[in-house]
């Protein structure tokens, strides 16, 4: 039994993180899923982290309750996103949404009303880790039901081919509305979640690191499926620490290379919904 | 007045090095459509192989030069092979070979960090030309020369080298439509492969010349550029090296005046919110021209 | 003549042992320390030097049989480098190992502020080295041996304006790290209380590649001295900018300046540039520092820098706390036994008082290199 709960406290945080990190990639999921690559939830991320934790910090409520305020931020801050990148075309849009994700820390750092600028916040604040799971397998129930109603089908067809889409009576530009929307309320909840994981949020928090590791988890996990996300989120996040524990001499090599590998042989990611079709479809013909 | 025009030569130095290293980077985004991540990681070593060929092999300050800007060149080539080759023989778009960037930045920022001892290094005095030469009494460090220089050959070089060569086309055709080029006669693979050593090789002349100019050899060296090369690209336009080049050494002007007159804690806020404007107005680049789009 | 110090250091270190009250001693095994290391990323150039002093000091400490016989003090090392995410896991981890009786972490305020509300609900004692962001130290769990720079450098600035009389006064600040930005607040209020006017500050970023432009701005203020509060590669960068572009006036530099590979790196260009010194491997003058440096110098292949000898310290203080322990300790008893230490013995500072659960040094000196490579007292006729 001791094994079992030692086991259970060195790897909590790791789990929580996978958690998070999960939460800030199905943020990115849902723009791409609309077929727009866009870096800006971390953006969204900052804006909902360090909000929450200000209404944490003053208000003296809990994690659970500055959760509305974060996805309302985020919502709110990729309204206006939406507003001015939906102007641009795809690999403009990619680059512009990396360009907010450095103006994200120039913002961050001259704020310090909201962030505390260069001294960073601290944030007592603690979330059970059962709590912050049942909170991703919420939103994970959110992205299925989502995934199949009329916004999911739509969001799909214009992902392929937005010439098709719109000749279909589906406007491509009120469905990438609607995914910038849902990438930023998304996005805010887990730059809180973020936060109170972290305890401490300083101007790097919300930065490149944060905007690879989502994009990262999305692709690697599989970019065709919201499972994908979550699936890619907690091998990116248990990879360093396999590789900590296998080579610690090398251990961020061995994480690249391990990245490196899964890509080249899989990829269209770990979860691949055509290649269950086709699975499907072989059997069918076998049988 | 000295000060400011002091100041301007200061900015164009600065952006002569965005502007290289932002040549290199839109090159591999234009024609192979990847949004290279390790892209800076080349600059850092092509800055490292410089260093050793100067204090290993005593190499002489062009040789050395040559020498990082070879291996800048060489890595891009590895990296392309390894990481990206495998995907486009099947065909994953640019989101795989975007991960598999971050892979290899991954390890090449962590090799070059033990490469250095975890250190930043420099170039050893009298390795490189470090003369000051004056225009009345305003100073003009050889380096700096030496670094605007070395942007405007390569800018024109490239330049004739895309547009008027036969080369140039076939890289332009297969940044277009691989397919088609190939289907026209192009060699695609032998196009892929030159196209990534010169933009490993130019990016690795920007981290040359960084290493020397900063005394700061080291992998934090490629991570700076990258990001004020990733603007420089963005505000440049991709598909044309003199935009990138043009970007690269406004922005560099940009931050230096800003600095100087206005604000140095908003200088970065300035310079990307410039950007964001500058995409919204011109959402091409310096040179771009509309695209195909299909209704 | 090395190893008549040693003999010494050890007799010094053996006469620190014998009023133990405890006869029994610590039961023989092997204790471990939990150590956070940033040996790579960033600050891995000060992350190395911290954890090979810490190395060094459990290597000294176990072959010495000073904790009692059959006492091995370990470091169990874990990698973050230097990302407050990664240093949260491994430290969940040290505190489910229930063979970890202390740790060890942080140069960066984001990764402590991180770790310290961890370590406060674990009871898990926790030892700072680098980090020096204000109100860190909470004695039973949570002390620092970091020797805070900010006095060290009013000191620099104060002593550097009596001996060069400035009228003006620019100066260079990391804008983006709060440690530097705090010290360059410091310095300039005691400039300025000295009469000296500010004509300019310059910010520069860590992410930096150019300051030749800085320099010249900080040129165009026509300042009669320029001090210099950023991290160690800008500092190397501004202060060579500066002294290329013919500024031959005074440069205060700070603590950064110190490591060996700094005057390696940058030669001539940086003699003549005072900065405060905790410790100095050419400086030490108590038994126990040279020990020190030799011994470091021996395992290391390089002479130790502040930074080695803050980790060396760690170690030291651990021990110490383990030292007043008898049978098997427990992580509540080595805190409280810790709380008790009122100055950190033996030390390579010539003293070392604890004060709340922060370590610090008497006095100042300031230094700078010489041409030809060594550190001396600034300024050099003095």
């Amino acid at each position: 039994m001791d094994w079992l709960s030692d086991t259970w406290a060195a790897y909590q945080s790791t789990l929580g993180f996978a958690a998070v990190n999960a939460v800030l990639a199905l943020s990115t999921y849902a723009v791409l899923s609309a077929g727009v690559l866009s870096f800006a939830s971390v953006s969204y991320a900052a804006f909902g982290g360090f909000l929450g934790a200000q209404v944490m910090l003053h208000a003296g409520i809990g994690p659970l309750l500055a959760l509305p305020a974060a996805i309302l931020a985020g919502g709110v801050l990729s309204f206006l996103v939406a507003l001015i990148f939906l102007r641009l075309e795809g690999h403009w849009m990619a680059l512009a949404s990396l360009a907010l994700v450095l103006i994200t820390r120039v913002v961050v750092l001259n704020a310090p009303a909201l962030t505390g600028g260069v001294n960073g916040l601290s944030i007592p604040v603690e979330l059970p880790i059962g709590v912050l799971i049942l909170l991703l397998l919420l939103l994970m129930l959110i992205f299925q039901r989502l995934a199949v109603s009329w916004y999911g089908i739509a969001a799909r067809a214009v992902r392929e081919d937005p010439a098709v889409a719109a000749s279909l009576g589906m406007s491509p530009r009120r469905v990438q509305m609607i995914a910038f929307l849902i990438s930023g309320a998304v996005g805010g909840a887990g730059g809180v979640l973020l936060a109170v994981m972290l305890q401490f949020l300083s101007p790097d928090t919300y930065f490149v690191n944060i905007a690879f590791t989502m994009i990262a988890s999305v692709v690697l996990g599989g970019s065709y499926h919201w499972a994908g996300a979550v699936a890619g989120a907690a091998v990116f996040t248990a990879l360093p620490v396999i590789a900590q524990a296998v080579v610690p001499a090398m251990q961020d090599v061995a994480n690249g290379v391990a990245l490196l590998l899964i890509m080249i042989f899989l990829p269209r990611g770990l979860i691949d919904p055509r290649a269950w079709r086709r699975r499907r479809a072989a059997r069918r013909r076998n049988a | 007045m000295e000060l400011f025009a002091e100041q301007v030569l200061n900015g164009c130095a600065l952006g002569a090095l965005y502007a290289l290293f932002a040549i290199g980077f839109g090159l591999v985004f234009a024609t192979l459509g990847i949004l290279n991540a390790a892209h800076g990681t080349y600059a850092s070593w092509a800055a490292i192989a410089a260093l050793a060929a100067t204090e290993r092999l005593g190499l002489p300050f062009p040789l050395a030069v040559l020498a990082g800007v070879v291996a800048g060149g060489l890595l891009a080539l590895f990296v392309d092979q390894v990481a990206f080759q495998p995907l486009r023989a099947r065909g994953a778009g640019m989101l795989a070979a975007l991960i598999t960037s971050i892979a290899f930045w991954i390890i090449l920022d962590s090799l070059a960090g033990f490469a250095t001892g975890q250190q930043s290094l420099s170039f050893p005095q009298g390795s490189y030309p470090a003369r000051m030469y004056h225009l009345g009494t305003m100073p003009l460090p050889a380096m700096q020369l030496l670094t605007i220089a070395a942007m405007l050959v390569a800018t024109f070089g490239i330049h004739l080298l895309v547009r008027r060569s036969r080369f140039g086309a076939a890289m332009r055709a297969v940044g277009w439509n691989g397919a088609a080029a190939a289907l026209g006669g192009v060699n695609p693979r032998m196009v892929v492969l030159a196209t990534a050593f010169l933009a490993g090789a130019t990016s690795g002349l920007a981290g040359v010349l960084a290493g020397i100019s900063t005394q700061n050899v080291s992998f934090s060296l490629g991570e700076g550029l990258l990001l004020k090369g990733f603007a420089a690209v963005v505000v440049g336009g991709y598909d044309d090296v003199r935009g990138a080049a043009i970007a690269g050494v406004a922005l560099g002007i940009a931050e230096v005046i800003t600095a100087q007159y206005l604000s140095t804690s908003l200088r970065d806020g300035i310079t990307y919110a410039l950007l964001l404007g500058f995409l919204l107005v011109r959402p091409r680049g310096l040179f771009g021209r509309a695209g195909f789009v299909r209704a | 003549m090395r190893i008549c110090w040693r003999m010494a250091a050890a007799l010094l270190i053996g006469g620190a042992a014998m009023p133990a009250a405890h006869a029994d001693g610590l039961a023989a095994g092997d204790y471990r320390i939990g150590f956070v290391t940033e040996n790579t990323g960033p600050i891995a150039f000060a992350g190395l030097s911290y954890y090979h002093g810490a190395q060094l000091a459990a290597e000294e400490i176990t072959a010495s049989g000073r904790l009692g016989a059959g006492v091995k003090l370990t470091l169990a090392d874990k990698e973050s480098g230097s990302d407050p995410a990664r240093a949260i896991q491994d430290m969940h981890q040290f505190i489910a190992d229930r063979s970890i009786l202390a740790t060890s972490c942080c140069i960066l305020s984001a990764v402590a502020g991180s770790l310290k509300p961890i370590v406060l609900g674990a009871g898990m004692p926790l030892v700072i080295f680098g980090a020096t962001a204000p109100g860190l130290p909470k004695p039973p769990v949570v002390y620092s041996m970091t020797i805070l720079p900010g006095p060290k450098d009013v000191a620099t600035a104060q002593h550097a304006v009596e001996v060069m009389h400035p009228k003006t006064a620019a100066y260079f600040v990391s804008a983006d790290n709060d440690a530097f930005k705090a010290r360059m607040a410091a310095g300039q209020h005691a400039v300025e209380a000295a009469g000296v006017k500010t004509v300019g500050v310059v910010s520069v970023l860590s992410s930096d590649t150019d300051f030749t432009a800085p320099a010249t701005q900080a040129i165009g203020y026509a300042p009669d001295m320029i001090l210099v509060y950023t991290t160690q590669t800008p500092a190397e960068g501004i202060i060579a900018a500066l002294r290329a572009r013919g500024y031959a006036k005074t440069i205060v530099g700070n603590d950064v300046l110190s490591p060996a590979t700094v005057f390696k790196k940058m030669g001539a260009t940086v003699a003549d540039v005072p900065f405060p010194i905790s410790f100095s491997a050419a400086l030490a003058a108590t038994p126990e520092a040279k020990a020190f440096v030799a011994a470091y110098t021996k395992k290391f292949d390089a002479p130790p820098d502040i930074y080695s000898a803050q980790g060396y310290q760690v170690v030291q203080f651990i021990a110490q706390g383990l030292h007043v322990l008898s049978g098997k300790p427990t992580r509540e008893s080595l805190g409280a036994a810790l709380a008790q230490i009122k100055s950190v013995e033996p030390n390579v500072y010539g003293g070392e008082p604890m004060v709340d659960g922060q370590a610090e040094t008497k006095d100042t000196v300031i230094v700078a290199w010489t041409k030809d490579g060594a550190i001396a007292p600034w300024p050099s006729g003095k």
